[in-house]
């Protein structure tokens, strides 16, 4: 019952009294007020750690090779020890222990949390309002529209990490032996896959389960599916712009001129490694994907702008990018933050990050452009991050998730299959999905309406 | 017995105090592991979350009293309702199949020579071995195109096979079934052959019956209790189906998050994490099940009895 008390508190008194005290003393009140709601066992109440005491954070992720900053925090922080405990990220396995583990009580410290999903864990009451241990004096170390996504109210609830700003992956060798160029609008899109169809090989893939691609798309036509007015959740996933994505991409099915097998599976590699499927509507973090499984195309691949609806135009979109949150029950989340900072502006933090492929940084700096291009051989050499970072630009900041956005993708998901099996339009799925949606944020207990 | 109740001897009691004293640690552990749990889930599933804070976020969350509201909601959502046709229709084909197997193989075994029937045992119930998840795994390997050495094969001959395609993946997942408890069911009804007299079979061969004669009149009969017994726990398995369409779907687009009960359950409770809907879907399908059987069961009983007396 005491964090929900604490939360309380963060709701009414947590920002003024962030502006009074300094950071560290702000921390200092915060445990006080927490201190306030125990009953004195103080079992699973915030300590602050004693001076020279040793303790160990766990922090759950699935970021490849993210025991290599770890370590090394570890190195310079013999007090503070981080402890990572892989978790896997296939079909939100990931969430389903995360949200298990708080129902349960017993979660870990940190958490990888893509944006999309930090809104779910909110109405669990699942993760720490960071203002009171001083989290907003970084703010200006963080990418604005990055930061934005954990901000719900005057509460900071995590740490960004990297985004993910798409783009076309495409393979050069087989547009130019075809002699197609490659598209920079969606109307040439259509006609590379087209052209790609009669040489018998596939443009790519419209994975029926992938939400998160799909509101991206729907993100970079201008659609905005979640918003709030007053207390209340809206919800306009049934609107212009993502009905003239669904028509589009429904067109191209209909047409038998895109695959939908489900992407990044068996599948899907061997498509890609064959060059059966000539390119691939990715994220910046998919480069290192592309290296790790498909070694042999090596060289062949370039990118390019996702295309645009309108010539010239540079509207681009997020697919993924994630956080490091603190989790509610953390026992130190003073370290705990201190960590999570750490990790995400700590230019050999970064480097290391980035070798691994993680992704665009959400933080401004201890980075360059350059060093995002880990894998340029395998791209002839390209200057690839450059496309990234101009998409990144593009991006429409004023996108927010809803509370249960997991969820959002497997009605998506179950809508997209079923219409793919029957045949039926995509606009009937949008149809479908928007008043689920509502339905499903109503029964969470939230105040919602069709936007 | 009928009449005044009748006081228990001394011997009486003492065997029914040793009797308790035998029964209370299974009791204990039955409420506990058995009853306690569904009483949760019960309970669980007459509760909903109120929010209170801004857009519901960061306030107080409030357990409070839903009625049937969640056992509403859930007959209402079609993603619900939807797995349970597909299961019916899943057990109504497989299971009739599969026992056929299991009893073709077994009489086969018991018939055969004693030289390789071990051998045999064993191979047709490895599979059973196999949990569930490495099965799927293993079959999604075969299912997959592009990668299955089965689907090549068939592409070479000109078929044009898609087993994780929407009309096919259900007989695919089936397959999976198939190939892990045919071995077993077998098994259990070699079990129930072994325990057939001898004597009859002499009878049998005294009469000049046929080895298929004696099979169709003899052993079918009488094994008839083991076949009643592995096809209610095939209707109860095939309710509970939900490792092989969990790890296949992922590979397939034609697996939906409500493919089975079972499946649309754990969904509703760890991705839209809504336990108490969880809950109550969970309560529907064990009552679904309960039914089921026990229907199935009276259904065969009353067939036997007419049997008996015809």
């Amino acid at each position: 019952m005491s964090d929900t008390a604490r939360n309380r508190n963060t709701w009414t008194h947590g920002t003024p009294r962030r502006a009074v005290l300094g950071g560290a003393a702000a921390a200092a009140a915060g445990f006080a007020l927490a201190g306030c709601g125990s009953d004195g066992d103080g079992g699973d109440e915030p300590k602050d750690r004693k001076k020279g005491e040793k303790i160990t954070l766990t922090f759950w992720s699935w970021v490849p090779g993210i025991d290599k900053p770890v370590a090394l925090w570890n190195s310079k922080n013999p007090e503070v020890r981080v402890k990572v405990e892989k978790v896997s990220a296939v079909d939100g396995a990931q969430y389903a222990k995360m949200h298990a583990a708080i129902k349960a009580g017993n979660p870990p410290d940190l958490g990888q949390i893509e944006y999309p999903v930090v809104p779910s864990f909110l109405i669990d009451n699942g993760l720490l309002d960071l203002t009171k241990y001083g989290v907003a004096d970084h703010k200006d170390k963080f990418i604005g529209w990055q930061w934005q996504q954990s901000v719900f109210g005057k509460a900071v609830y995590a740490v960004p990490q990297a985004s993910g700003p798409m783009g076309l992956f495409i393979r050069q060798d087989l547009f130019e032996k075809w002699g197609i160029e490659p598209p920079a609008t969606w109307d040439e899109y259509e006609a590379a896959a087209t052209a790609i169809r009669k040489k018998g090989a596939w443009i790519e893939t419209f994975s029926a389960t992938n939400g998160n691609r799909f509101a991206g798309l729907a993100w970079q036509a201008g659609a905005r599916w979640f918003g709030t007015e007053g207390d209340t959740w809206t919800v306009s996933i049934d609107d212009e712009p993502t009905r003239k994505v669904a028509d589009y991409w429904y067109g191209l099915v209909r047409r038998k001129l895109i695959k939908t097998i489900p992407d990044r599976q068996n599948a899907w590699y061997k498509d890609v490694q064959t060059g059966d499927m000539a390119s691939w509507l990715g994220a910046s973090w998919g480069d290192a994907l592309l290296v790790g499984n498909a070694p042999k195309t090596a060289g062949k691949w370039r990118v390019v702008p996702m295309p645009q609806w309108k010539k010239g135009d540079a509207a681009y979109a997020n697919w993924g990018g994630s956080t490091t949150a603190v989790f509610a029950k953390s026992k130190y989340p003073k370290d705990a933050l201190a960590f999570a900072i750490w990790l995400n502006t700590d230019p050999e933090s970064i480097k290391l990050l980035i070798e691994n492929g993680y992704g665009t940084p959400g933080a401004k700096q201890g980075y360059t452009t350059s060093q995002l291009d880990v894998h340029k051989d395998f791209f002839g050499g390209q200057e690839y991050s450059k496309v990234f970072d101009e998409a990144s630009k593009g991006v429409d900041t004023s996108w927010k998730w809803g509370p249960a956005t997991d969820t959002l993708y497997q009605r998506l998901g179950d809508a997209f299959t079923a219409a793919i099996g029957d045949g039926s339009d995509f606009r009937s799925v949008l149809k479908k999905v928007q008043s689920q949606t509502i339905t499903d944020l109503k029964e969470k207990g939230l105040q919602v309406k069709a936007g | 017995m009928r009449g005044a109740p009748r006081r228990l001897t001394r011997t009486e009691a003492r065997s029914a105090r040793a009797a308790s004293g035998f029964l209370l640690p299974f009791l204990a552990l039955f409420l506990l592991c058995f009853i306690a749990p569904i009483g949760y889930a019960l309970y669980e599933s007459l509760l909903k979350v109120e929010r209170t804070g801004p857009l519901g976020l960061g306030g107080e969350t409030k357990q409070v009293w839903a009625g049937l509201s969640n056992y509403a909601h859930a007959l209402e959502d079609d993603r619900f309702t939807a797995g349970f046709g597909r299961v019916l229709l899943f057990g109504a084909v497989q299971i009739p199949v599969m026992i056929a197997f299991a009893t073709g193989l077994a009489l086969l075994l018991d018939a055969a020579s004693a030289r390789w029937v071990g051998f045999f045992r064993t191979a047709f119930f490895l599979p059973y071995g196999v949990p569930g998840v490495i099965a799927s795994i293993l079959w999604g390997f075969l299912y997959v195109p592009g990668i299955s050495p089965l689907v090549e094969m068939a592409h070479s001959a000109g078929w044009d096979v898609d087993f994780l395609g929407r009309g096919a993946v259900l007989w695919s997942i089936a397959n999976i079934v198939t190939w892990q408890f045919t071995g077993y069911n077998m098994l259990v009804l070699i079990a129930q052959l072994k325990a057939v007299p001898g004597e009859l079979y002499e009878a049998a061969r005294i009469d000049g019956a046929s080895a298929w004669q004696v099979a169709r009149h003899i052993k079918l009969p009488l094994i008839r209790p083991a076949l009643v017994l592995t096809t209610v726990f095939s209707l109860i398995g095939t309710l509970q189906l939900f490792a092989e369409p969990k790890v296949l779907k992922p590979l397939s687009n034609s697996i939906d998050s409500g493919y089975t009960p079972n499946l649309a359950a754990y969904n509703e409770a760890f991705t839209s994490n809504n336990q108490h809907i969880a809950a109550a879907e969970a309560v529907l399908l064990a009552l679904v099940a309960c039914v089921l059987s026990f229907g199935f069961l009276r259904l065969v009983g009353q067939r036997g009895k007419d049997g008996e007396s015809g």
